[in-house]
């Protein structure tokens, strides 16, 4: 057990390199994030039915949890929920076809859908249930196609998703900067998620420069990182009652 | 009745039976295999060979390829530009799908040649920008007449030439070699 605790303090050092800040007393709870998470991630909309299974499909959700005893019931503020990124992933170790791995580049959890075989261990295994399964090839509502992103796998039945933290707007943004020669600079691009939200609780950035905003952010003081306990060294830092 | 059809495959006769069917078989894959490699059906026989020996340059109707993601098929304005010119665009056979679209104002549907699956995030823009040439990995266009995969665009190939391309340097040989380099 002292072994467990000083792996998880060793390892507690180590920074990843994108990191997100949510400041749950500004987010509304208006679903905007999840709106454009799906546009911009070709999601899927399972319909009706499938919801009812809870097959629903989303890389971000709002979630709602109530505080105290009837009649005094008091809702906590709308906590979005997305995957956390975690430096210490205990969906990666599960995976028997290594389709979930840690990207040592951007310091991200992959999802490879082409090496998925749908075995759901690292979905039972995410103590944020962040990921979903595709359950079928679901029908796409009109006009295809030309709304899905070019830049962003369409996953078929049987595999795995979940957030990336929009890599292919990481790797477009480096990709520009490369091409003009220079450093990405922080607040050049965003996620989908926090270009969308109206009300800036989302910041997405570069947690290992010292000087951009998400790391001022999250080094504030009162942030919180979800199930730290479980050693998973989320790369999502939350704000509540600041 | 299972004994008897066993006893009749061991019977010359039935030798020969089980030797044709399994040659049937083996051709019907090989021949499916094949056509999967065949150039696909183009609206236009385009001549890479003769473009090129005009001393056209690659980017001059791809032009995307040193810019951005896809390297582009050019639209029928960008023939138009120098063929207009040209008296015998007026009379050949060949070219009639090129005049009819124009006049039309359809745009033609080229068929691409060098394509990966859906799964894969290709950029031309880096790989010209990292001093690859377009021949390396598409053939000689001067040799062919519509465009012709050399190889097959498969991941053996493409890690082989990252990790080439990464030599010493540890930091390239992690950033070329990470999944989500090309699978996102």
């Amino acid at each position: 057990m002292d072994l467990k605790i000083s792996e998880v303090k060793l390892s507690e050092e180590e920074v990843g390199k994108w990191g997100m800040v949510i400041d749950q007393d500004l987010c509304t709870g208006c679903q905007a994030c999840v709106a454009a998470c799906a546009m911009e991630n070709n999601l899927s909309f399972v319909g009706e039915e499938d919801a009812g299974y809870g097959r629903s499909m989303h890389w971000i959700r709002i979630e709602r949890f109530w505080e105290g005893e009837y009649p005094e019931v008091k809702m906590t503020p709308h906590q979005p929920m997305l995957c956390q990124q975690c430096g210490h992933a205990p969906c990666e170790p599960v995976c028997p076809a290594f389709a979930t791995v840690h990207s040592q580049a951007e310091q991200l959890n992959l999802q490879v859908y082409n090496r998925c075989v749908g075995t759901r261990y690292c979905a039972n295994n995410c103590p944020y249930q962040v990921r979903s399964f595709n359950w079928r090839d679901y029908e796409r509502p009109e006009p295809p196609p030309n709304q899905l992103n070019p830049d962003v796998t369409v996953r078929r039945r049987g595999v795995m998703e979940k957030c990336t933290f929009c890599i292919q707007r990481i790797h477009r943004a480096q990709d520009k900067a490369k091409s003009e020669g220079r450093e990405v600079m922080d607040g050049e691009f965003t996620t989908a998620c926090a270009q969308a939200c109206p009300a800036n609780a989302i910041t997405f950035g570069r947690t290992d420069h010292p000087e951009s905003l998400v790391s001022q952010l999250a080094h504030q003081g009162h942030g919180a990182k979800h199930l730290e306990e479980l050693g998973t060294l989320p790369n999502v830092t939350y704000f509540k009652g600041g | 009745m299972i004994k008897k059809f066993f006893d009749w495959l061991k019977q010359p006769l039935g030798l020969i039976a089980v030797g044709i069917v399994f040659l049937g078989v083996f051709s019907a894959v090989a021949y499916g295999i094949y056509l999967t490699q065949q150039t696909p059906e183009q609206p236009i026989q385009f001549p890479h060979r003769t473009h090129v020996a005009f001393g056209i340059q690659c980017l001059y109707c791809h032009p995307g390829a040193s810019k951005g993601p896809a390297a582009g098929l050019p639209s029928q304005a960008k023939c138009w530009a120098c063929h207009n010119q040209i008296a015998k665009t007026q009379t050949s056979a060949l070219l009639a799908p090129l005049k009819d679209a124009v006049i039309n104002g359809e745009s033609i549907q080229w068929v691409p040649v060098a394509i990966v699956p859906d799964f894969v995030q290709f950029n031309h823009r880096a790989h010209v920008a990292a001093g690859r040439n377009c021949e390396e990995c598409h053939g000689d266009m001067s040799q062919v007449d519509i465009a012709q995969n050399p190889q097959v665009f498969n991941m053996g190939w493409c890690l082989n030439c990252h990790i080439e391309a990464a030599g010493d340097d540890q930091e390239k040989l992690v950033k070329l070699s990470d999944c989500g380099t090309c699978h996102y």
